[in-house]
Formats: C-alpha cells, sequence, structure tokens
C-alpha cells in the first residue's frame, strides 16, 4: 500500500527517486510518528523481507536477454563493475569500521576526560 | 485461462528452484552458491532447454516482481527499530555511504574508460551500486539505456554478494556496521539481504546505505559522469 502512495507521489513530482525508496521514507516516518501501529505490519514486513531474495530471480533471470555479454565488451562491462563493487565493498567497509572505532574512542576519551575533572 | 495456467507454473517454477537451491546454500554454507546466482542459473538452463522466450517467463515473473516494490518498502521496519542507534550514529552513516557512493562510481567511471567501455555503456553501468528502479531512472537521464543499466546493477549485486565474505577477510572488515554499510551501499538489496545473514545491526546499516545510496547517487551520478565521461 505505501509503495502504491509512492509512486504515486512520485509521479505527482515527477521526481527521479523511484516509489518505493520514497514509500520507505514514508513508512518510517509513519511509525516514528506512530501515525501506524508496528503490530499491523509486522508481519506482513516480516514475511517480504524473508523472501527479499526470491523477489530478485525473475529480473535477474533477464540477463538472459543480452547474449552481447559473451563478447568483448560484455566482459569488458563485467569486469569494470566487478572490480569496482570489489573496492566500493573493501574501501566503505574499511572506512566505515574505521570512524566507527574512533567515535568509540572519543567517547571513552571524554569519559576519562570526565573521571579527571571530577577527581581533581 | 490457458495463459494464468502458464504464469502460475511459471511462478511455481521460481519459486521451486529458489527453495531447493535456497536448501543447498545452507547445507553446503559456502557463499559462492548464493541462492540468486544458482537459482537464476538453473532457470535460463530450463527455459533455453525448452525454448521458453524470457517475455512468456515474465508472464509469471511479473507476478513476483510486482512484490518487490512493497518489499522494498518493507526495509522501513528493521530501520525502525534501530531508530535510535541510527540517530546516534546518523553523521557516520552519511559520511561513509557517501565515500562509498563516491568510489563505486568514480571507480567504474575510472574503468570503462580505460577500457574504452562504448560511451552509452559507460553511463548505464556507472549507477550499478544503486536498487534496480533507481538506476534504471538515473541511467535514462543520463543518456545511458536502463536495460544495460539492469545488468550493471545485476552484476554488482550477486558478485558483490557472493565476494563480499572474501573481501571482508582480506580487508579485515569485523564490525556490523562496516559490514552493513559496504554491503548496503555496494549491493543494494541483494547486499542487504546478505547483511540479515550476519545480524539485525547489519541489515538494518545495509537498508539505510541502500536507501542513502539511492537517493545520493541520483544527484551525484550526473556530476560524475559529467566530469569524467564527457
Amino acid at each position: 500500500m505505501f509503495s502504491y502512495i509512492g509512486t504515486v507521489i512520485q509521479n505527482f513530482f515527477h521526481l527521479i527517486i523511484p516509489g518505493s525508496i520514497i514509500g520507505l521514507i514514508l513508512l518510517f516516518l509513519c511509525l516514528c510518528l506512530k501515525v501506524v501501529p508496528v503490530q499491523l505490519i509486522d508481519q506482513g514486513a516480516g514475511f517480504l523481507l524473508s523472501i527479499l531474495t526470491l523477489l530478485f530471480v525473475p529480473m535477474t533471470v533477464g540477463i538472459m536477454k543480452y547474449p552481447f555479454l559473451l563478447s568483448w565488451q560484455g566482459l569488458l562491462l563485467f569486469a569494470a563493475v566487478l572490480v569496482s563493487t570489489i573496492l566500493t565493498i573493501g574501501i566503505s567497509g574499511l572506512s566505515s569500521q574505521f570512524f566507527e572505532k574512533s567515535a568509540e574512542k572519543r567517547k571513552e576519551d571524554q569519559k576519562c576526560n570526565k573521571r579527571y575533572t571530577h577527581s581533581s | 485461462m490457458q495463459q494464468a495456467l502458464y504464469a502460475f507454473l511459471m511462478i511455481l517454477l521460481t519459486v521451486a528452484c529458489f527453495l531447493m537451491m535456497a536448501k543447498l546454500y545452507a547445507r553446503l554454507a559456502f557463499s559462492f552458491l548464493i541462492p540468486v546466482l544458482t537459482s537464476t542459473f538453473l532457470i535460463i538452463v530450463i527455459l533455453v532447454a525448452c525454448k521458453i522466450p524470457y517475455e512468456s517467463y515474465m508472464e509469471g515473473g511479473k507476478w513476483i516482481n510486482s512484490l518487490l516494490g512493497p518489499a522494498v518498502v518493507a526495509l522501513a521496519f528493521p530501520l525502525y527499530k534501530q531508530r535510535e542507534f541510527l540517530k546516534k550514529h546518523l553523521v557516520l552513516i552519511i559520511g561513509n555511504v557517501a565515500i562509498a557512493g563516491f568510489v563505486g562510481m568514480v571507480s567504474v567511471a575510472l574503468i570503462a574508460k580505460s577500457f574504452h567501455l562504448d560511451h552509452s555503456l559507460s553511463l548505464s553501468i556507472l549507477p550499478k551500486s544503486v536498487t534496480t528502479p533507481v538506476a534504471m531512472a538515473v541511467a535514462d537521464g543520463l543518456g545511458g539505456r536502463a536495460s544495460m543499466a539492469i545488468v550493471g546493477v545485476m552484476i554488482a549485486g550477486i558478485f558483490g554478494t557472493m565476494l563480499a565474505p572474501y573481501i571482508f577477510r582480506l580487508f579485515g572488515v569485523e564490525s556490523s556496521v562496516g559490514r552493513g554499510i559496504a554491503l548496503g551501499s555496494a549491493s543494494h538489496a541483494l547486499g542487504t539481504s546478505k547483511a540479515a545473514e550476519y545480524n539485525e545491526l547489519a541489515f538494518s546499516m545495509a537498508s539505510v546505505s541502500m536507501t542513502l545510496n539511492a537517493i545520493m547517487s541520483s544527484l551525484l551520478g550526473p556530476i560524475i559522469a559529467w566530469l569524467l565521461l564527457s
């Protein structure tokens, strides 16, 4: 239902962001503002999320429409996407971990500082 | 009537293949065998063997496809459950998703350029790390081809998900936050469902990253395309 509302909004404002993403943001806001009770979507959302990867299969089967991928250009395209994806996962994973740790450290330092000021 | 039966059969085929492959995956626990990849492969083999064109497969496939939108909306649920954590780490998340989105697009643009890949192809695979509907819209807006964008997105999704455990081991990424952000912002919804295998925190990190990345990439895409591919 929220997906539908999202699509309507998307068409209305001619946004580049698709309806499902708008729907996601709307549903999140509604949950936070307690407009929609959590119990209402608990089961439905849980079910949909548990079969999320299954829902992708018809689209991935669509790759068969592109025998072009077996050509030289196709191979290059594949390699480009693959290398870039590996880089993205590696770098973003590392940087997130680094910033998370440094944020934790800063908090600990602050705690220590407080303790010192208290004791002095 | 016959058409409805046909569509039903195709849905059955998809679900059966998927369940079989999911069972295989659970038994072997080998990350190369993610069910999406294996069941896609199996279905393509079956379709080719029975000479069924993709269009008639989609008679059934489109019903499964139509659930994808609501499923993406349902990602709001894990987000809601982790809202306290999100609020506390908002800057961290936004910053890292921006890094991921930037690295993802710049690297694919540079590699495509060094490979002398066809211009419209390069534009089409630029939004490869974004969830499909957004990627199609972005590629279209840039002057690429939406159908090629899907191919790029699928490669990034399937192989990113498949290789992620090895990449994490190689780079020593151990935190759930790091893994979630990386998976969500590089391999969109497929990565997000992989993140669910780790824990709830990684899952919601991934779904936030996917959402944020979709929004940022639609803004960042035109700039990078203009800078690097024009």
